[in-house]
C-alpha cells in the first residue's frame, strides 16, 4: 500500500498527472487517484481496467466441429473480470426502489390496511395493496396465489402491501408505518394433519388434498403373493431452499405508451410474460420481459414473483421502480423443495429380484400450488426407480399447508424418492446378504424395457453408469 | 472414533415437461461472412447452456463455436421458449436450433450447388466449408456463399423452426402413458468418513457417472455435476428449513440455514457414460437437474454402511447420526447373551 502511494506520488510529481500505473501482470493497471488530492487512497474496488479489444480467445472455440469441445463460455470472461451486470448492478434515471412487507402470520383475515402514514413519509413515492391489482391471482398450474394478499394471509411470507421510494432505507421504513390489523384464523402446518376430514382449510372451499397421482402397473397382489421376502421403509425428507447467489430481482419501467419493460431474473421469460400480462390485464404485446445473466435458479426463479407490484408502482409513478429481495425473503417469500413423506413396500425374490412394489407419497405443497402438481407428476413416475417392476402401484397427492410455498426446484421431487428407493434397496440387499452393486444390476432397466407409465425406454444406460461408476470408485470386485 | 464406509444409488430422470406441451422456437441468421447469430427465447441462468445452443448451431452449419453469437431472452426480440427449466434446454431448444440452422443451411446448399454445378444433397458443411460428399477438394467457403446468398442473389440465409418433445397423456386411472420423449441415468458412488462420537459426516470423495447423451461440451457437463453434487450434500447433511409453532420460519438466513462451502465439497470424480438418443440434437439428452438427485441418497447408504444406521429422514445431521448411534448402542446391550 505504501509503496503504491510513493511511486504515485513520484510519477505524479514528475508530471504523469492524475494517474498511477501499477504493474499487474502481463499489462499495467491505470488508477485514477481522485485528481491531484494530496492525500491518495487505493480504491475499495480497484476500477476495471483497460482490456484488449481483440479477446484473447481460448484457440478450442475456434475449431470445427463444434459438439464435443470443451468450449469455454463467452460470459466467464466477464465473470473472471468482475464485469458481468446484474440486474442489481443496473440503474436508470429517476429509478426508485420498492420493498414489500410480509405478513409474518400464517393464516388470517385482513381487516384492514392503514398506508396512510407511509404515504405521507418524505421520499416515499407510491405504495400499493392487493386491492390495486388488476388480476389478483397468478400460479403456473392453479392461480391461487395472490400478487399482494388483500383478503386472506396463507403462509407468513406473503406480502400485504408494497412501497416504493427515492431510496432503500425511505422504502423499508415506509414498511414499518403501513399498519395491518388481522384477524388470526385455524392454521394447518403438517402435511398429514392436513389431509384430516377436520383440519382447517387453506384455501376454503377446497380441500387441502389438491392434486392425486396413481399409476398402476400388472397386479400388485398377486406380485406380492409370488414374493420369498417383504420389506418395509418410511422416509421422510425436509423442506429446502434453492439459495442462489443472487436474490430475485426485477426493474420495471411503465412507458408513457402504457408498454411495460421488465428486466428480470425468471429464468422463462415466455411464460412469464403471460402471467405478468394476465395480472395487469393487458395484450401480451403490450409487455417485454428481458432475461438478464441470472445468479443461479435451480428452479426458484421459474415464476413471477414481485414483477406485477414493480410494474404497478412503476406505472403509478411514471418511474422505473426497481426490487431486489433481501436473504430472508429469498426463504420465506419464494419457493422451497417439498418434504415428502414416501412409504415402500417391495416384494422381492430370495435372490433379490424386486416382484412388487406399493408407494405412497405424501407432498407438502405448502400454500400455495405453484409446481407442486409438476412434482407430483414427476416424484410419482420415478419413485419405483430405475427397475423392472412388472408389479407396481404408487398412490401419491400434494397437500396444502399454511407454510412456504413449494415448487420447483433441481430435481422435481426425485431427489426425494431416490433417497428412499436406493434407502430401501440397501435394505433389501442387506436382509437377503446380497451386495448393493448386484441387486441394483439385476433389477436395473435395459433397451427396451416398460417404465412405470408402460413406455418403451431407449437410450437405457443404468447398468453402465452402474459399473463405470463402481470401477472408477473401486467397488469391492470392481477394481479396475 | 471415524469410521469409513461407501454407498451407492442410481437414478432416472426425465428430459422435459410431464406430458404438457413446452415447444422451443429459435432463429438462425448466418452473416454475409459466414459468422452466424441465433436468437433463442431462453434464458442463461448459469448452467452455460447458451454455450451449448450456440455449439449446436454451430455443429449444424459446419462453423466453430466462436463463429456463433447468441442472443437471447428478450420477449420482443427473440422466438418464444419454454425456458430453463425440466433439464429441456438442450434437448428441446437444441432440437429447434439444430431445425433452424438446417433451414438456413438449405439456402446456402441451393446457392453452392447452382455455383459448383452439383445437387444440393451431394454437399455437406464442415470446417467453415460446404464441399462435395466424399470429394472435399471441391468446395466454397461458407463465407463465399453467404456472401452471395445474401448480396447477389438477394436470399438472405435465415431458418427458423420449432420443436416440442412428443408425448402421450397419461391414462387418469392407471398412469399408462408416454409422459417424457426420454430419459437419462446416473449412478453415485459416495465415500464418508463418521465420526461415531459425534456423528459428524464429512463427504471424502464421490465418483458420479452420468448419462446425458453426446456430451456436447464435456466440460459444462462436469460443471453441472460438481455443483449438482454440492446441492446434493447439503440436502444430505445440512440444510433445512424450520419452522416455529406459530408456522413461520426460524432460520431464513444463512447463519443458521447451512449452506455446503468449497470446505464441505468432497472429492469429485465425473464419468460421462456413453450413449446417444436419435431424438436430441447431435444425440444429446441433458444433464441439469440429474446431478443432484442421487447425492443424499448414496450418502445416507455410505452411512449406513459407516456406523450400521439407517437415518430415514433428512438430513443426516450429527446430532440425528449420533441419536441413531447411541440407540444401537443400547439395542446391542439389550441383547441377551447367547
Amino acid at each position: 500500500m505504501t509503496d503504491i502511494r510513493k511511486s504515485g506520488q513520484a510519477r505524479t510529481s514528475s508530471g504523469e498527472s492524475g494517474t498511477i500505473r501499477v504493474a499487474g501482470g502481463e499489462r499495467e493497471m491505470v488508477l485514477d487517484t481522485l485528481g491531484s488530492a494530496p492525500q491518495m487512497r487505493s480504491p475499495a474496488v480497484v476500477p476495471a481496467a483497460p482490456y484488449p479489444i481483440e479477446a484473447r480467445v481460448p484457440e478450442v472455440r475456434q475449431q470445427t466441429p463444434a459438439v464435443g469441445q470443451r468450449a469455454p463460455r463467452p460470459d466467464a470472461r466477464l465473470h473472471g473480470l468482475g464485469q458481468t451486470r446484474y440486474i442489481d448492478d443496473l440503474s436508470f434515471p429517476g429509478m426508485l426502489y420498492a420493498r414489500i412487507k410480509r405478513a409474518g402470520i400464517a393464516s388470517a383475515r385482513i381487516v384492514r390496511v392503514d398506508t396512510r402514514a407511509a404515504e405521507a413519509l418524505p421520499g416515499v413515492a407510491a405504495v400499493l395493496t392487493g386491492r390495486d391489482i388488476p388480476v389478483n391471482s397468478f400460479g403456473p398450474t392453479y392461480q391461487d396465489q395472490p400478487v399482494l394478499a388483500d383478503e386472506r394471509v396463507f403462509h407468513a411470507g406473503d406480502g400485504v402491501a408494497a412501497v416504493a421510494a427515492v431510496s432503500e432505507e425511505i422504502a423499508r421504513e415506509a414498511l414499518d408505518r403501513i399498519e395491518v390489523e388481522y384477524e388470526p384464523l385455524p392454521a394447518v402446518f403438517d402435511p398429514l394433519e392436513a389431509m384430516g376430514e377436520d383440519a382447517p382449510k387453506v384455501h376454503p372451499p377446497h380441500g387441502n388434498v389438491y392434486a392425486r397421482k396413481t399409476i398402476r402397473k400388472g397386479d400388485l397382489e398377486a406380485g406380492f403373493a409370488a414374493s420369498d421376502r417383504i420389506f418395509e421403509g418410511t422416509f421422510r425428507s425436509q423442506m429446502v431452499e434453492h439459495v442462489s447467489i443472487e436474490p430475485h430481482c426485477a426493474i420495471a419501467e411503465w412507458d408513457a405508451n402504457g408498454r411495460v419493460t421488465i428486466w428480470c431474473t425468471v429464468g422463462r421469460i415466455t411464460l412469464a410474460r403471460a402471467d405478468l400480462a394476465r395480472t395487469l390485464r393487458l395484450p401480451l404485446n403490450r409487455v417485454r420481459m428481458i432475461g438478464t445473466i441470472v445468479g443461479g435458479n435451480f428452479g426458484g426463479k421459474n415464476e413471477i414473483t414481485q414483477e406485477p407490484v414493480l410494474a404497478l408502482l412503476s406505472k403509478k409513478t411514471g418511474r422505473p421502480v426497481k426490487g431486489v429481495y433481501t436473504r430472508g425473503e429469498e426463504f420465506v417469500a419464494t419457493t422451497t423443495r417439498h418434504p415428502i413423506i414416501m412409504e415402500y413396500r417391495t416384494g422381492v425374490t430370495k435372490d433379490g429380484r424386486i416382484l412388487a412394489r406399493k408407494v405412497r407419497l405424501v407432498l407438502d405443497g405448502g400454500a400455495y400450488c405453484s409446481w407442486s402438481e409438476t412434482t407430483l407428476g414427476k416424484a410419482a413416475i420415478l419413485a419405483s426407480g430405475p427397475y423392472r417392476i412388472d408389479n407396481l402401484l404408487v398412490e401419491a397427492c400434494a397437500v396444502y399447508t399454511n407454510k412456504t410455498m413449494t415448487g420447483a426446484m433441481r430435481g422435481f421431487g426425485a431427489p426425494q424418492v431416490c433417497f428412499a428407493y436406493e434407502s430401501h434397496m440397501d435394505d433389501i440387499a442387506a436382509a437377503l446378504g446380497i451386495d448393493p452393486l448386484e441387486i441394483r444390476l439385476r433389477n436395473a432397466f435395459v433397451e427396451g424395457s416398460l417404465s412405470p407409465t408402460g413406455q418403451a425406454l431407449n437410450s437405457v444406460v443404468v447398468k453402465e453408469s452402474l459399473l463405470q461408476a463402481a470401477q472408477r470408485f473401486g467397488w469391492k470386485g470392481c477394481e479396475a | 472414533m471415524k469410521r469409513r464406509g461407501r454407498g451407492i444409488a442410481c437414478m432416472w430422470y426425465p428430459i422435459g415437461f410431464t406430458v404438457a406441451a413446452n415447444p422451443s422456437a429459435a432463429t438462425v441468421k448466418v452473416n454475409e461472412d459466414g459468422t452466424a447469430t441465433l436468437l433463442t427465447g431462453t434464458v442463461e441462468t448459469g448452467q452455460g447452456s447458451l454455450t451449448v445452443l450456440g455449439q449446436i448451431a454451430a455443429e449444424a452449419l459446419g462453423i466453430a463455436t466462436e463463429d456463433v453469437h447468441v442472443v437471447s431472452a428478450d420477449t420482443d426480440a427473440t422466438p418464444m421458449d419454454t425456458g430453463a427449466i425440466a433439464s429441456r434446454t438442450t434437448y428441446v431448444t437444441g432440437n429447434a436450433i439444430r431445425l433452424a440452422a438446417e433451414k438456413a443451411k438449405a439456402i446456402l446448399f441451393e446457392i453452392a450447388a447452382s455455383v459448383m454445378g452439383v445437387r444440393a444433397d451431394q454437399l455437406e458443411a464442415r470446417d467453415r466449408r460446404i464441399v462435395v460428399k466424399g470429394f472435399p477438394q471441391r468446395g466454397l467457403s461458407i463465407a463465399e456463399v453467404a456472401h452471395r446468398a445474401q448480396v447477389v442473389m438477394g436470399e438472405p440465409p435465415i431458418g427458423t423452426a420449432s420443436w416440442n418433445p412428443p408425448t402421450v397423456a397419461l391414462d387418469p386411472e392407471t398412469g399408462q402413458g408416454k409422459p417424457f420423449s426420454t430419459y437419462v441415468y446416473a449412478t453415485q458412488i459416495a465415500e464418508v468418513e463418521v465420526d461415531d462420537e459425534t456423528g459428524e459426516v464429512e463427504v471424502l470423495r464421490i465418483v458420479a457417472a452420468h448419462d446425458c447423451g453426446t456430451p456436447i461440451n464435456p466440460m459444462l457437463v462436469e460443471g453441472q455435476v460438481e455443483g449438482g453434487i454440492s446441492m446434493g450434500v447439503g440436502f444430505a447433511l445440512q440444510e433445512q428449513i424450520l419452522f416455529d409453532p406459530a408456522g413461520r420460519q426460524i432460520n431464513p438466513n444463512l447463519t443458521n440455514y447451512i449452506v455446503p462451502t468449497s470446505l464441505d465439497m468432497p472429492e469429485i470424480e465425473v464419468d460421462i457414460v456413453q450413449s446417444y438418443d436419435a431424438t436430441g440434437p447431435f444425440g444429446a439428452k441433458g444433464v441439469g437437474e440429474p446431478t443432484s438427485v442421487p447425492t443424499a441418497a448414496a450418502i445416507l447408504n455410505a452411512i449406513h454402511d459407516a456406523v450400521g444406521v439407517r437415518i430415514t429422514s433428512l438430513p443426516a445431521t450429527a446430532e440425528k447420526v449420533l441419536a441413531a448411534v447411541k440407540q444401537k448402542r443400547c439395542r446391542k446391550r439389550l441383547i441377551p447373551e447367547q
